[in-house]
């Protein structure tokens, strides 16, 4: 496992580009009603994506469809994999899509969820790492590529504006 | 944010951009990178790229330097990070209403057991 504290702490108060995007909330609902939220389809297309097919185990399929909101009625196709599947605690997969316009292909990024008891209810933990973004630290040309993932993803956007 | 993202949607100041990443530079050192642009083209860029909050233009005698404002791109990961703000938002919304229709259904099993448990012993 990475520790991220010690990147963050050479961060400093600058920008955090490239760090994880990591989001907590609470939740009044046990972790195991949390959990299945996650894993089973037809509870995963009431939050995250329109249609889902899940095989909630290590290796297992992650497919995800997500409508693009921009009146075309289309989708775009998340092409993931369960990494880790321990309920109610901890369930890892990886994120990507096919569609090349997003610019996060499948197995390029994970979004790892733990979920904690707290008080009336749970503790939810998610973060989504190795993002594109990620590579702006590192050289480059992963700067420019993902300047340029950017501004595909703004003029396929745009051009939809009225 | 607009301004932003109309900014880098342009690939010369994308290039710009990585350009001056690590390294400050007067407009003059910038245009000479792009032989084929105007340099009227160029400062029109740089003014585009400062309004956008992604470069820092400093005046040193009558040079104008530049530099890729890192802070601008905050606003960029703020764009990717709304997705999941957005959506963990729904799901809490639909998992405390589940947890509630379970509460009920499981106040309403006529064996349910109320009170306090005795201690242990």
């Amino acid at each position: 496992m990475s520790d991220p504290s010690d990147r963050n702490a050479r961060a400093g108060s600058v920008a955090h580009v490239g760090e994880p995007i990591v989001r907590e909330i609470h939740i009044r609902a046990t972790p195991q009603t949390v959990f299945e939220f996650f894993t089973d389809a037809g509870k995963l297309t009431r939050w995250l994506a329109t249609e889902a097919t899940l095989d909630p185990r290590p290796g297992g399929v992650c497919h995800q469809e997500h409508g693009r909101e921009d009146g075309s009625g289309g989708s775009y196709h998340m092409r993931g994999e369960f990494l880790e599947v321990s309920p109610p605690v901890r369930v890892v997969f990886t994120w990507g899509f096919t569609d090349p316009d997003v610019g996060v292909p499948p197995g390029s990024s994970v979004v790892d969820v733990t979920l904690t008891p707290d008080g009336d209810g749970t503790r939810l933990r998610l973060e989504h790492r190795d993002l594109p973004a990620a590579e702006i630290d590192s050289h480059s040309e992963g700067w420019t590529g993902m300047l340029e993932r950017l501004a595909t993803a703004v003029t396929a956007t745009a051009s939809d504006e009225p | 944010m607009q301004a932003v993202l109309d900014a880098v949607v342009e690939p010369r100041r994308r290039e710009i951009l990585g350009l001056v990443r690590k390294v400050e530079l007067p407009a003059g050192a910038i245009a000479a990178q792009f032989g084929d642009v105007s340099r009227p083209a160029i400062s029109q860029h740089l003014r585009v790229l400062r309004d956008a909050g992604l470069l820092v233009e400093r005046r040193e005698g009558t040079r104008r330097l530049y530099r890729t404002r890192p802070e601008g791109l905050v606003e960029l990961r703020a764009f990717l990070e709304e997705f999941w703000d957005t959506r963990l938002e729904a799901l809490r919304q639909e998992a405390e209403q589940e947890q509630r229709s379970r509460d009920h259904e499981r106040s309403e099993r006529p064996e349910r057991k109320g009170g306090k448990r005795g201690p242990r012993g």
